[in-house]
């Protein structure tokens, strides 16, 4: 689930007075609010829920490169399980921690979804919403939406440069490169609270707001009590029928498979310049490539639209447009997880085949692309999904021509109708999932061919 | 055969390989010795094409393969050699088969040939059985052989192998050599090999190359290098000996000399050149020495043989004993400091006992520098 269907959902939940969770609250009698979700403390709920899961991948990644022997040594010279923790585990992993706050602070100060649905009705701006204000007010204030865009890059990049000192600094003898088995801890009775955070985590980032969209998205009307509501299949009639919508999600499709096949070719193409090559320059091709990273998405997509509406070319208002903002914008994603494979592969599996004869294009063909292919099918899902769900560029690029889903469910919420927004939200969550089936079959087929 | 003329590979500022020259003639085995970082494995990946040089020539079966003269560099694929690579290189998402045929396949040979030299290079690494496995699925030591196999199956003239025995256990890694050795020996192929470990180089090569940082130390046949090193460091890094300081006293031939040790004692050792004078260091490898029991001031067994004039022979004292089941290690302190002895596990004696210790001048080496 997407930043902007987790707000979506949560704001049909908990919205003042027709929030689910409001309206179940009235039925008991009570008066005023339970929650109100269009509030600063609602968007970092909600921001914390759906964008917060990189911080799960980084902190796991450092807890798991650590060398379990570093806490048993601790524990044979008689520490006890709680002092081991304060005086081994926790300074290790606190890099790694603090790393990730840093990182998702970034990537926070750039996010636009959450604080657009849920601090709009409540006028609480971000610098990213303003962002959008600017543009879309009339006329459009070009000047001052690119000095907030600059600024908020210039806060980004001095916080991703922070990021990178510290994860530099930060790495203590973890990493050993030995092999070692992490090792589980008994907690005893605590296992039931931890499991019970676990459980609750879960209900309110997939089990509610999945329930909220699908029951929204069958009614005429949002509400939660069953008796006053009229089903319905207007919703998907539109979403799947309406011209304009229908267009918007066959176009994010056709955009998704696209840029995932045309650009994880030049990517193949690049990682192999960058990591395998002596080309001069290589090193410099890795930073150019990396660069998107550390400019946020919005401010990406205004600069592409204010560049592109001056160059005499005229893909302006294309889909072309938006294929070529898109591709840039997933070239880190793309690059990282082939660099992942690339350099995994041991460079003798390959100079062993020139040895024995094989051309460079031979050698290609029947070796380093079959190694290459988990990578290669990794990185295709991963850009496929990224585009179908793409936002913060897309939104500033979209035309009467060149319609995409993510802006479209935008604009269906601005149109206050939240039966369509979820009807939308869900068939986009939908066809993300049917590409993960897809991936997960595909893959296990092929490592069924291994084993 | 392999031609090395003057090769010289740089990294940048960094030189790994510093002129070198040496030839491999037709079936030698021929092994490059040397500690990690000497730029015996660069020196092997130069010839293989898989690193270029900066300056020299390489020329295989009388064909320049690189030359920096003619600024010819023919790409690795084209050199008709064949590889063995430390980390085996094989290719996980092929069958053993597979892997094996490779380099025929590549060489667009017909189906039926190809089917037939597999199964001949399997069945010389006896992996025959294993032909339709997945090349996933097998062990460190099988892996070995599927890459041997794969080496070979395209009879290749040339062959280089880049410490293929380094990742297998010892015990499975003194296997290997006997193996390799008898295999090499059956094709007759021209063959590289690329070592760290001393004891390996010396028992499956016909001749030895020790490198040292970026240059040849010594060439020559494995008694050779063991019993008569030129330098120190060949010495100090191939088996084991006792570097004694000191200097020549006289003689001005090869053959016997005088030397005096610091410290004050004198001996007669043996010279491979003719000094010039500036020799620092003599060398005498630690199984070399023998010892007796001395009884009051007079020597028994091994001694009576330094009496009759042939051998050195001098007073010293067990300091301590290490005992390593296939010989025992005594420090012995003598005149000229301390020694380090071998003896086979027959020959005990006790921590603080008085020894006589004697050798033969042909086994007191005049190191050159």
């Amino acid at each position: 689930m997407t930043p902007l269907v987790g707000a979506l959902a949560w704001s049909i939940l908990a919205a003042p007075r027709t929030g689910f969770l409001n309206q179940l609250w009235h039925v008991t009698g009570a008066t005023g609010d339970l929650v109100n979700i269009y509030s600063p403390f609602g968007i970092a709920w909600v921001m914390a829920l759906f964008e917060g899961t990189v911080a799960f991948v980084m902190i796991s990644a450092a807890m798991k490169s650590m060398d379990p022997a570093l806490e048993e040594s601790a524990r044979v010279l008689g520490a006890g399980k709680w002092r081991v923790m304060l005086t081994v585990t926790l300074p290790l992993v606190l890099p790694g921690v603090l790393g990730a706050t840093v990182f998702v602070f970034a990537e926070m100060l750039g996010s636009f979804a959450a604080a657009f649905v849920l601090g709009l009705p409540a006028r609480f701006v971000v610098i990213t919403t303003a962002i959008w204000e600017a543009v879309q007010s009339f006329p459009p204030d070009y000047p001052r939406a690119a000095a907030l865009g600059f600024a908020l890059s210039a806060v980004m990049f001095a916080t991703l440069a922070l990021y990178r000192a510290l994860v530099r600094r930060g790495n203590f003898a973890t990493i050993t490169g030995k092999a070692f088995r992490p090792r589980q801890m008994a907690m005893g009775r605590m296992a039931w609270v931890l499991f019970a955070a676990c459980f609750a985590y879960v209900v309110a980032a997939v089990f509610l707001p999945l329930a909220a969209l699908l029951l929204t998205s069958f009614q005429r009307f949002a509400t939660v009590i069953l008796s006053e509501s009229q089903f319905t299949f207007a919703n998907y009639e539109t979403a799947l029928g309406f011209g304009a919508v229908r267009q918007a999600l066959t176009n994010s499709l056709m955009l998704g498979v696209g840029v995932a096949t045309v650009g994880v070719a030049v990517m193949v193409v690049l990682v192999w310049i960058i990591y395998r090559s002596k080309a001069p320059g290589h090193g410099l091709i890795e930073y150019v490539v990396m660069f998107p990273q550390a400019v946020p998405r919005m401010v990406f997509g205004l600069a592409m639209l204010w560049a592109w509406l001056n160059i005499p070319i005229p893909i302006y208002g294309t889909l072309w447009l938006m294929a070529l903002a898109y591709f840039t914008v997933m070239l880190p994603l793309g690059v990282r997880t082939l660099a992942g494979v690339v350099l995994q592969i041991d460079k003798s599996l390959e100079e062993c085949a020139r040895v024995c004869g094989a051309s460079w294009g031979y050698q290609l063909r029947t070796i380093s692309i079959p190694l290459l292919r988990p990578g290669i099918v990794a990185a295709w899902l991963l850009v496929f999904i990224a585009s179908v769900r793409e936002l913060g560029v897309s939104i500033f690029l979209v035309g009467p021509n060149a319609k995409v889903i993510a802006p479209s469910i935008i604009s269906s919420w601005l149109s206050s109708s939240s039966e369509l927004s979820a009807a939308l939200a869900l068939i986009q969550t939908a066809s993300v999932f049917i590409a993960l089936i897809v991936l997960f079959r595909a893959t296990r087929r092929y490592s069924g061919e291994l084993g | 055969m392999i031609e090395i003329r003057d090769l010289v590979v740089r990294y940048g500022e960094a030189t790994a390989v510093a002129g070198v020259s040496f030839t491999v003639a037709q079936g030698e085995h021929v092994t490059l010795l040397g500690p990690s970082g000497c730029g015996k494995t660069t020196t092997l990946r130069a010839i293989a094409g898989l690193e270029e040089p900066s300056g020299g020539s390489i020329a295989i079966d009388g064909n320049p393969v690189y030359s920096a003269a003619d600024r010819r560099n023919v790409p690795a694929e084209r050199r008709g050699i064949s590889m063995v690579f430390q980390s085996y290189a094989v290719w996980p998402h092929m069958s053993v088969a597979d892997n094996v045929a490779y380099g025929l396949r590549v060489r667009k040979l017909p189906k039926a040939e190809i089917a037939e030299q597999v199964d001949r290079a399997l069945g010389l690494v006896q992996m025959r059985a294993f032909a339709d496995r997945s090349a996933a699925l097998l062990s460190g030591g099988q892996q070995q052989r599927v890459a041997l196999a794969r080496a070979i199956a395209f009879s290749p003239t040339v062959l280089l192998f880049d410490e293929p025995l380094s990742n297998l256990d010892a015990k499975l890694r003194a296997e290997m050599r006997v193996e390799l050795r008898e295999l090499q020996r059956r094709l007759g192929v021209t063959s590289l090999y690329v070592t760290h470990d001393q004891e390996e180089a010396l028992a499956i090569s016909d001749r030895v190359i020790v490198m040292n940082v970026g240059s040849i130390e010594q060439i020559g046949t494995p008694v050779d290098i063991y019993n008569r090193p030129k330098t120190r460091f060949v010495a100090d890094f191939v088996g084991s000996a006792n570097l004694i300081a000191g200097k020549v006293a006289s003689g001005a031939g090869t053959g016997p000399v005088s030397f005096d040790a610091t410290g004050g004692l004198s001996f007669k050792a043996w010279a491979a050149h003719a000094p010039h004078g500036n020799e620092t260091h003599v060398a005498i490898r630690t199984a070399y020495i023998d010892l007796a029991k001395t009884a009051n001031g007079a020597a028994t067994g091994a001694a009576t043989d330094a009496a009759n004039g042939a051998a050195n022979a001098t007073q010293g004292t067990i300091r301590s004993r290490l005992f390593h089941g296939d010989f025992i290690q005594y420090i012995v302190d003598w005149p000229a400091g301390q020694l380090t002895i071998r003896r086979p596990p027959t020959e005990l004696f006790e921590e603080g006992a008085a020894v006589t210790l004697s050798f033969a001048p042909e086994h007191c080496v005049l190191l050159e520098g």
